[in-house]
């Protein structure tokens, strides 16, 4: 029988490979998918999270045990779809136009998958327009935009208007975060919350949900 | 924004940018608090344009900045074998249109396919014969005596993670360890082998060199102690005692929140400066870096990047800067924007702060 501790713990160590092998040996014994993200992989990534709160993991930390986890998702999601079981909620995510950087915004996305959110990942230099159209097309309860420089922050205001114009905006929640980004500048653009980390997009992803 | 003198027909001051430089790293208290630059290529030519200026000189000396003029041998080799468009490490780079101006960000990655280390072997490595250290020299000579000179950048991990991917090279200090350590040796090896041979030519003339890596982030160290003490510290020690043996003084760069690793760089790398303490991060108040580390360390930078210099007003600069004389007194200060001014930056908060740290910097 499958040893979910030993899932719990390849996640929490980001070892993908035992992460996997679990996951397949859970699966073919017929344990829920939905059991297995709520009850083992949500609880283990919340644990990540925390660590990275405390200092006691760092970004290679947090990017070995997402591998891990995305492993063990991967053979999980079609099963999950297969049932209609729905996410937590559905995120679009991308790093503002202009601007190529990713690893915060992949941690970010990473961590909200780990989560039991579903991500949609834009990917980098994502216009107004794509973000409007993912979250309408995917109907999406957040946005959440990326920017890591000074320079390229500024598209995110107009991410939230184009949002605003759509008629989108209050519907699908819009978070930020990048480097330069303040939760000042979250108030100035009219964005519904910023996060200083990944592990903190969580939980503010979690809060403006249940809001 | 008027055109304004730069001194052109002046004599210099009676103390030198590089005298004045060079009593800041000797531990002397210096008639006024030096000076440094480091902005964007648009910003600079914003400035020139709307200083009247046409040169870096008549910019430094227009702003009365103490500017470091770096001085690198050239590199004999145009590209990387077989790849006209990569640079002599196989890197490729593209430029990134953000609106207001262009970045340049890499656009390969040629180790990330590579699984072990005998993979490494068979990559074209740079080696330090491929540079011109004869037309250094002469390089050398045409630098005013009255400017600092840097030679050498060490920035190994930095490079790492352009070769091999951001998020792989992170992993790997987890996943692959030896693999990394690997890589990193090979170019450890290419950049001391650099130094070596140029430190010996500029014996005398070059003052400082530039170690570096980006250790922080925005709330926190990237990585752990342990990895930094495993993965960068041994190197940059031997770099660092390299450039002492030459009489050479270190200048380190790391971005962000690094309160925590400021005693190992001090310790084991033996820095004597520090740039460009990002303020705003946590642990990285002034107050507390000074109390700690005042009497050990020069802190280089401390003009906010992120919000003051480009979403503040031209008084919230001048303010900066006052703070930062009054919070930095009892220590040794160089007066500079965190990491390079960008076009959202004005000309007039630029020259608001050069003119404040002008006027009220005398000591």
């Amino acid at each position: 029988m499958a040893d979910l501790q030993k899932l719990y713990d390849a996640i929490l160590n980001g070892n993908f490979k035992a992460a996997r092998e679990v996951t397949q040996q859970a699966l073919s014994e017929g344990i829920d998918p939905s059991a297995l993200v709520h009850d083992t992989m949500i609880p283990a990534m919340n644990e990540v999270g925390r660590r990275y709160e405390a200092n006691e993991y760092f970004v290679p930390e947090l990017l070995i045990a997402a591998r891990a986890m995305k492993a063990s998702l991967e053979l999980i999601r079609p099963l999950l779809a297969e049932k209609g079981t729905e996410p937590v909620g559905r995120v679009v995510i991308g790093t503002v136009q202009g601007d190529l950087h990713d690893i915060g915004k992949n941690l970010v996305a990473a961590m909200l998958e780990g989560a039991g959110f579903e991500v949609v990942d834009l990917g980098v230099d994502v216009s107004p327009e794509k973000f409007v159209a993912a979250a309408r097309e995917k109907n999406a309860s957040i946005v959440a935009l990326s920017a890591l420089l000074t320079t390229t922050m500024h598209a995110m205001k107009a991410v939230v208007e184009n949002l605003n114009t759509a008629g989108l905006h209050g519907k699908v929640k819009i978070i930020i975060g990048g480097a330069p980004v303040t939760q000042k500048y979250a108030d100035e653009i009219g964005a519904d919350g910023y996060s200083s980390n990944a592990n903190a997009a969580v939980a503010l992803a979690r809060k403006l949900l249940a809001a | 924004m008027a055109r304004r003198s730069n001194n052109k027909t002046n004599h210099p001051p009676a103390v030198t940018p590089r005298e004045r430089w060079l009593a800041l790293f000797a531990g002397e208290r210096t008639d006024r608090i030096p000076t440094d630059y480091w902005a964007t290529d648009e910003v600079t030519r914003r400035l020139f344009r709307d200083l009247g200026c046409t040169t870096i000189e008549e910019l430094y000396s227009a702003l009365h900045i103490d500017g470091i003029i770096p001085v690198e041998p050239p590199r004999t080799l145009a590209h990387f074998p077989g790849d006209p468009q990569a640079d002599l490490w196989g890197l490729r780079r593209t430029s990134i249109d953000y609106g207001g101006g262009v970045y340049e960000e890499f656009a390969n990655h040629p180790l990330a396919h590579m699984t072990c280390i005998e993979e490494l072997d068979g990559y074209a490595w740079p080696s330090a014969d491929d540079h011109d250290y004869e037309a250094y020299r002469a390089m050398l000579s045409q630098v005013p005596a009255h400017r600092l000179v840097r030679s050498c950048s060490f920035e190994p991990y930095l490079l790492y993670c352009a070769l091999r991917g951001l998020e792989l090279a992170m992993m790997d200090l987890i996943a692959e360890p030896e693999f990394a350590m690997a890589a990193l040796k090979r170019i450890f090896d290419y950049h001391y082998d650099l130094a070596e041979r140029t430190f010996a030519i500029g014996k005398g003339r070059v003052d400082v060199t530039y170690v570096a890596e980006d250790l922080g982030g925005q709330t926190a160290l990237l990585m752990s102690l342990p990895q930094i003490r495993k993965f960068f510290l041994p190197n940059q020690k031997k770099m660092a005692d390299l450039a002492r043996s030459f009489g050479i003084h270190v200048f380190y760069h790391t971005d962000g929140a690094v309160r925590n690793v400021i005693p190992d760089l001090l310790n084991v790398t033996g820095i004597e400066l520090l740039n460009p303490i990002q303020w705003r991060c946590p642990g990285m108040d002034r107050e507390g870096l000074v109390r700690d580390f005042g009497s050990k360390v020069i802190f280089h930078g401390a003009m906010d990047n992120q919000q003051t210099l480009p979403f503040g007003s031209a008084a919230d600069v001048h303010q900066e800067v006052l703070d930062n004389i009054e919070i930095f007194r009892s220590a040794r200060w160089v007066c500079a924007p965190c990491h390079n001014l960008q076009p959202v930056t004005s000309t007039e908060k630029i020259v608001t702060m050069y003119d404040t740290i002008h006027k009220y910097g005398i000591q």
